[in-house]
């Protein structure tokens, strides 16, 4: 048995070890907004916040997850307002969405580290795979998202003198 | 012109007591298509527009969503004429029905960018008459002229009385109200939504996850299904051995099929370990000795058969004698997977009342009736609730992954079971983009003008789809290209070599305008000529494909700026039509060494009236990106009649840090709308092979790039 904390919440879930954490949090959870793309790590679909660092959920056994706070897109905002997703709604970044979860995700990573991304750090941070194409929308609302979350810290942040 | 009928209102939502349903009702003969001719009437009513009580508008689209847009665009045609409130509008997909039957193309399946252009009519004719017939119920029971209310947001208001009314209110009079059959429809001037982009409505839920795609299927007590299938092409099972997963968690069973194994289990994961441990024996069929060489030297030996002869205008032999320079070149493109970010799945449920599946499929009645063939039962019995397709490109076409699920599905007693492949089944049981090649001859006189040309295409492909004694469909690009040449021949031949091929993104679109636009590219050189200027002499003749493709040309000259092309940059320009529109591409790269560097893609597209801006504009940049991935790396191999690449590993996809700066131009028309999900794929290859002869003076004959030396990188500066 092995204990996760999702979105907030603990869960004990019963699973061999080696299930990968993709699996736990989709079949045993019912949390699919978390995708399944390729099974090797490679495109980034089943991307989750572990300990708040964006990781490939589908080559990641549950019991190496156990313990460490996890986010999934479901955990992001309870009503789509995080910033990352307002500006990937204003953008009107999706076509198909499978990818864009990750693509969420890999994002709100790489505004914790970088505020103010530069598109080479976008490039470098985002090798998350899109089959319909949506690449230049998703860097233009990465952009609109720093900007967003710059002005809401200076908002949030009591005025000095 | 179909007859609009009101159907016996559904109860489509838990609070909707009553009210208005609109539906068409196909005339017999238009219902017999060829393609259509398995097609069954439905047996229950359906609708295309339900307004209710509560002054919902539900939309069922015959359209589903793969993120083309489908679940906007066709409602936005509807809402155009009905006046309803976007805000109260819920969208529904169609369930497997006739008349759910594209008017333009016959069948109910999302493809050849046929939705919006099929539709365009039919739908303005329901939210029309809808509206009317609303109309009507409200100046009747306030005893008023139904010339004197007007409709906004889903408000009827009678002015001179200031009185008002909501849909939902009158919807239940409103049913009782006489259909017009012949609603008098806005004029292009008059649109007040279409041409404005209103919000997609699949993109909130694609945000947070709440977006159901068809491998999110939850049921009660559901099973989880693993497949693996003989890696040749016409392999079948032969026997099998699961010992070994006795005992393994989960395992529940496994279910033989034609060509491979399904396992069945408590969880996915479990399903998967247990496949692992299947033993299977496989007759590999007939093909186990193909590999790609053998493939490539099939398409170059049809260069001397005959073929069929699609397109014949004066005598391309003479014409090629009495040039004053001729030209011979061979283009050839590899097959292609279409790879779909969310793998094959199908959910199914079989009891004795029949069988229900759940998926994302282009084609619900192919899904309907491939699981009534396994089944032994009628296609009525099959209900299909189609869910959002995590990525279509023609490959959701398919049954393969519904049938398997229903075969699963019929040996654990009534329990649902959803069947998943993994990403290495996905690339290697595709439906591929037939590998293809074209001989071209061209002739060229004493000024430089193009007198002769000739092109026999050769596809690993089907002889015609739907068009019997019709030019061979793989010879679309080719044979109707707008060019005016005065001997042009094409002709096409059959090459099927037992490799299944299917509808990849813009189809023949995707490699044919890369040959014959390099073609004209290596003609226009040869003549001395500018690349631009060449095609626009040649387009000079006064036919609607002429005139709308010399209208992309120079809308596209004049972005990139032509006449003053940035010195040390090479630039490659390509148009043509396709699914109704016209397209263009100029890239701009510059070379150095081996490395291709992309500064920017300039695309233009000649739609007719565009729906959804915006949504086009995305679909431009979305099918230069399927495009481009094809053009540096996309390439299927065969050794002993298995595909040899596996996932997104040996078949790579264009990373975001790859996509170049884009810019995408709707050319203002009122013409009838065109397709727009697919023609912004073909044009990337000619254009940037042509940018790269311009730089650096080296002719892409074959795709990929990758195979040629070159590296590639996209600069956004």
């Amino acid at each position: 048995m092995f204990v996760l904390n999702i979105n907030g919440s603990e869960h004990s879930i019963e699973a061999e070890a080696d299930t990968p954490l993709l699996w736990v949090l989709r079949d045993e959870l019912q949390l699919t907004g978390t995708k399944f793309g390729c099974g090797l790590g490679l495109c980034g679909a089943c991307t989750v916040l572990l300990d708040g660092k964006p990781v490939r959920s589908c080559v990641v056994p549950v019991s190496a997850a156990a313990g460490q706070p996890i986010v999934t897109i479901e955990g992001l905002s309870k009503d789509k307002s995080h910033p990352v997703q307002r500006a990937w709604v204003a953008e009107s970044v999706p076509q198909c969405g499978y990818c864009q979860s990750g693509m969420i995700l890999s994002t709100v990573a790489l505004l914790n580290s970088k505020p103010n991304p530069t598109d080479a750090e976008i490039d470098l941070a985002v090798t998350n795979i899109c089959r319909c194409g949506t690449y230049n929308r998703v860097r233009k609302a990465i952009h609109r998202a720093a900007q967003m979350q710059s002005g809401e810290d200076a908002a949030s942040k009591p005025t000095t003198v | 012109m179909t007859h609009i009928t009101r159907r016996e209102f559904v109860c489509a939502a838990a609070t909707t007591v009553g009210g208005l349903a609109l539906s068409l009702e196909l005339p017999a003969q238009e219902n017999a298509r060829p393609l259509a001719a398995a097609a069954r009437p439905p047996r229950t009513p359906s609708a295309f527009l339900q307004i209710g009580e509560d002054d919902g508008i539900t939309i069922i689209t015959p359209a589903v969503e793969m993120g083309q847009g489908g679940h906007t665009s066709l409602p936005m045609i509807i809402m155009e004429e009905l006046g309803g409130s976007w805000k109260r509008l819920v969208i529904s997909d169609a369930p497997a029905a006739a008349i759910y039957n594209n008017p333009m193309f016959g069948l109910q399946a999302t493809v050849g960018s046929f939705s919006v252009r099929g539709w365009y009519t039919e739908l303005r004719r329901i939210g029309a008459a809808a509206r009317i017939m609303l109309t009507q119920a409200a100046a009747h029971s306030w005893k008023v002229s139904a010339t004197d209310c007007t409709v906004d947001d889903s408000l009827i208001i009678h002015a001179p009385s200031g009185r008002k009314c909501s849909f939902g209110s009158i919807a239940r009079l409103a049913a009782n109200m006489p259909v017009p059959q012949d609603p008098p429809l806005k004029t292009v001037a008059q649109y007040t939504v279409i041409g404005r982009s209103q919000p997609r409505t699949d993109i909130p839920d694609k945000v947070d996850g709440a977006a159901r795609f068809g491998i999110d299927m939850i049921l009660p007590d559901m099973l989880y299904a693993a497949v693996k299938t003989c890696p040749t092409f016409g392999g079948k099972l032969k026997s099998f051995d699961d010992s070994a997963c006795k005992g393994m968690p989960g395992y529940q069973s496994t279910v033989p099929i034609e060509d491979g194994v399904i396992v069945v289990a408590r969880s996915y994961w479990q399903a998967r370990k247990a496949l692992e441990r299947v033993k299977v024996d496989y007759d590999p069929g007939k093909l186990a000795g193909l590999d790609s060489a053998q493939v490539s030297q099939q398409l170059h030996a049809g260069f001397a058969e005959p073929g069929i002869v699609a397109r014949n205008d004066g005598d391309v032999e003479s014409g090629l004698a009495h040039a004053a320079q001729r030209l011979e070149a061979t283009y050839e493109v590899p097959y292609l997977a279409h790879a779909c970010m969310e793998p094959m799945n199908c959910t199914a449920r079989v009891t004795n009342e029949g069988c229900e599946v759940w998926c994302g499929t282009q084609n619900p009645q192919a899904a309907q009736t491939g699981a009534a063939k396994t089944l032994g039962i009628p296609p009525d019995r099959v209900k299909v609730h189609v869910q959002y397709l995590g990525g279509g490109f023609g490959r959701r076409g398919e049954a393969d992954f519904v049938t398997q699920a229903v075969s699963a599905a019929k040996t654990t007693n009534g329990k649902p079971v959803k069947l998943i492949w993994s990403r290495e089944e996905d690339i290697q049981h595709d439906f591929y983009r037939p590998a293809a090649a074209i001989r071209f001859r061209g002739g060229l006189d004493a000024a430089g003008k193009l007198v002769a040309l000739e092109g026999k295409v050769v596809s690993a492909s089907a002889p015609s789809f739907g068009r019997p004694g019709g030019p061979p469909f793989f010879t679309e690009a080719v044979a109707d290209a707008n060019y005016l040449i005065p001997n042009f021949r094409v002709t096409g031949l059959n090459k099927d070599l037992g490799v299944r091929f299917g509808f990849w993104r813009s189809v023949n679109h995707s490699h044919n305008p890369f040959m014959i636009e390099g073609f004209i590219d290596e003609l226009a050189r040869a003549a001395g000529s500018d690349p631009y200027q060449f095609r626009r002499a040649m387009l000079q003749h006064d036919t609607e494909g002429a005139r709308r493709q010399l209208g992309v040309l120079d809308f596209l000259a004049e972005k990139a700026n032509w006449k003053h092309r940035q010195p040390g940059h090479g630039y490659g320009i390509s148009a043509f039509s396709a699914f109704g529109s016209y397209i263009g591409t100029v890239v701009e790269v510059s070379m150095a060494g081996n490395v291709v560097t992309v500064h920017r893609v300039i695309q233009a597209i000649d739609c007719g009236i565009a729906v959804h801006p915006d949504n086009i504009v995305a679909q431009l940049e979305g099918g230069m990106a399927f495009g481009l991935t094809a053009v540096l790396r996309g390439k299927i191999t065969l050794r002993n009649g298995a595909v040899m690449q596996t996932n997104f590993n040996d078949y790579p996809a264009l990373a975001l840090a790859e996509m170049p700066r884009v810019e995408s131009y709707i050319i203002p028309s009122t013409a009838a709308p065109g397709g727009v999900g697919e023609p912004g794929t073909g044009p990337i290859a000619p254009a940037l092979a042509n940018a790269i002869y311009a730089a650096a003076g080296m002719r892409l004959r074959s795709l990929p790039l990758s195979q040629h030396q070159l590296s590639y990188k996209a600069v956004r500066i």
